[in-house]
């Protein structure tokens, strides 16, 4: 029987990390096993930039770090088992019974981290297993993996931050997203995520969930309803939308059934995850359970988690001093809390009472049911300037974790602060030259740069766009507003792509001065 | 339908085009990517239809948890088209229950 030092289930984020921690760290024989015929988990589903500080891989694309994490494990000849299903987890003998090629292969490991991630919930409704009702990761994983478009016309169910990224990703596809609607009063995800879907026009509906889905042998229609304190459909509120593909992102359960097989001591925190230590062991000696397995987060804290169990388990099989295990730790759990703070935090999910930004600043109550800051609430945030000439526009509201704006203005004008939860701001004194390096690293997509001064009557206003086809110079189209509105004319006067922008074009568009906090999406002639 | 082209993503890689069958009528997927991708760019919804009330079931997890996206592949029912690569040539069936229609078996 092949024997390993550390035996990794799950090669997604929190599982690569931890193999590559434990190599670095001296571990000799390191697998990890998936189940897929790629490794990477959800990572390469991911295509939008992500949130956290430089040492969290901000501003990098998800599939960009999937691909640097695989590159890091096989360089440093990590033993990656594919289409290998852990199907038996054996303790006191620590053993796996693993499917592949259809026979039963049994290893053995000093050390076993579960990092099977978690399953997509969903919600049952009349019609719900007709073809053409699918979940968020079916959509991200026939568009962004395959190249197939998931439907031509969805409704998206759910407005955490899967359902806001998925919808405006579906949008990048080229399909068409009729409206995201969710049960719960208020928007879920992040508020930058909503507004980069509300701004190309996409409706939001809270308090809203889909009684029906419509059609034959596949979906034709959907049929939603306004919900009451209770959740349930308020009947006389029903409403028909017209769609060929219901898309629900309505949370996700770790999958922990292995931990549990294992005989961990299981608690329940949204769905059984195993007790586990702040270093990720289990009530079990040798077996830890690292990222969303052990309480659903995201990816950018599974990869830390993951290294943290991989600490652990050197410290006990003395690949490491106790010391050095310290430090280590210190440094991992420093970088974990800057993610854990803010308005999103576990502590404060599922909240609907918090109303002010930690600064004490009152939130956006149109961001929180509609999707997108009103012009009047747009004013009161810290990155909200009038200046002469060209400057950004920061529309960042909420204590979200992230400050890659702060290192994109070699200039300084943009501050984040120590705190990385809090609001960024507009440094006046400092001088803005237009470059857009912001507007093009902001993940939120939620800088502008706005120009007052363009020529009498007009200014511009800079956009981040991540759409084809991508407009040319002297194209004239259609300014949106913030809630996806047309506002006004608008001529296309610039577009910049560089590689340092990583995909997201620049487009400085003309319009009427009065516009120019309101104009926020350009529409081409042609429908997006 | 297929994305062309990608804002991000650029071209999205594939194999080469080959030919394989869907109830008897001939297709055209790319190699290596899942059964269940060629059928959806070609706009297939329906994979099977559930045995006791025979309730039509396509795509729905595309990550091989979900089994509902099962067919008849190659004579071999319940493969999960979402996770099973395509091949030139592969007979590709809609499943009834366990199995596939008798007329197409025939």
């Amino acid at each position: 029987m092949k024997r390993y030092n550390l035996a990794v289930i799950g090669a997604g984020p929190a599982g690569l990390s931890a193999a590559i921690e434990a190599k670095k760290h001296g571990m000799e024989k390191v697998a990890v096993f998936d189940e897929n015929s790629r490794p990477g988990g959800q990572l390469f589903k991911q295509i939008h930039k992500f949130f956290g500080s430089k040492e969290h891989k901000a501003k990098i694309r998800g599939f960009k770090i999937g691909e640097d994490l695989l590159a890091e494990a096989e360089a440093l000849g990590v033993d990656v088992h594919l289409n290998s299903v852990v199907a038996g987890i054996y303790f006191p003998m620590k053993r796996l019974g693993v499917i592949e090629n259809e026979c039963l292969i049994n290893y053995s490991a000093d050390n076993i981290i579960i990092a099977t991630g978690a399953n997509e919930n969903f919600i049952p409704f009349d019609g719900w297993t007709l073809p053409g009702v699918i979940g968020a990761g079916a959509a991200q994983t026939m568009m962004n993996l395959h190249g197939v478009q998931p439907g031509k016309k969805i409704l998206m169910v759910g407005s955490g931050n899967v359902g806001l990224v998925v919808s405006f990703q579906l949008l990048q596809a080229g399909c068409e997203v009729a409206a995201v609607i969710d049960a719960a009063p208020r928007v879920g995800g992040y508020g930058v995520h909503a507004s980069k879907v509300a701004r190309t026009g996409v409706p939001f509906y809270l308090s809203h969930t889909v009684v029906k889905a419509e059609g034959e042998d596949h979906v034709t229609g959907a049929v939603i309803a306004q919900v009451d304190s209770h959740f349930k459909p308020v009947p006389g509120t029903e409403k028909h939308i017209e769609v060929d593909t219901i898309c629900m992102a309505v949370g996700l359960t770790p999958m922990s059934k292995l931990c549990s097989m294992a005989g961990c001591k299981m608690v329940d925190k949204g769905g059984a995850v195993p007790e586990t230590d702040k270093y990720g062991a289990t009530s079990i000696e040798g077996l830890y359970a690292a990222g969303d397995v052990a309480g659903i987060e995201e990816a950018s804290s599974a990869m830390i988690t993951g290294r943290i169990s991989a600490l652990a388990a050197c410290r006990k099989d003395c690949y490491i001093t106790d010391g050095e295990f310290e430090k280590e730790y210190d440094e991992l759990e420093g970088s974990i809390n800057k993610l854990r703070k803010g308005m999103f935090s576990h502590e404060n999910k599922g909240r609907t009472d918090i109303t002010k930004t930690d600064e004490g600043i009152d939130l956006s109550m149109t961001l929180l049911t509609k999707g997108y800051v009103s012009d009047r609430e747009i004013e009161r945030f810290p990155g909200v300037v009038k200046e002469k000439g060209v400057h950004p526009v920061i529309e960042c509201t909420q204590n979200i974790p992230c400050n890659p704006c702060q290192d994109a203005c070699k200039f300084g004008c943009i501050s984040v602060g120590e705190d990385i939860t809090s609001l960024p701001y507009v440094n006046k004194a400092s001088r803005c030259t237009g470059c857009g390096m912001c507007v093009a690293n902001c993940s939120g997509q939620a800088i502008f740069l706005v120009n007052d001064d363009f020529e009498p009557g007009y200014s511009t206003v800079t956009i981040p766009y991540e759409f084809i086809p991508r407009p040319s110079i002297g194209d004239k189209g259609t300014a949106l507003s913030r809630g996806g509105e047309a506002v006004c004319e608008a001529e296309v006067v610039d577009i910049k792509v560089s590689p340092v922008f990583d995909h997201t074009a620049l487009l400085t568009m003309k319009v009427p001065k009065d516009m120019s906090m309101k104009a926020r999406f350009y529409k081409g002639k042609e429908a997006l | 339908m297929r994305i062309k082209e990608h804002p991000i993503i650029g071209e999205i890689k594939k194999g080469r085009l080959v030919k394989f069958t869907f109830d008897g009528n001939e297709m055209e997927g790319y190699e290596g990517e899942p059964i269940a991708a060629a059928l959806k760019a070609a706009g297939v919804m329906v994979h099977r239809h559930t045995s006791k009330l025979d309730r039509p079931r396509g795509i729905f997890c595309a990550i091989g948890r979900c089994t509902d996206c099962v067919m008849v592949v190659n004579g071999k029912p319940n493969t999960r088209t979402c996770v099973t690569a395509l091949e030139e040539g592969m007979n590709v069936q809609t499943q009834y229950g366990v199995k596939a229609k008798e007329a197409d078996e025939a």
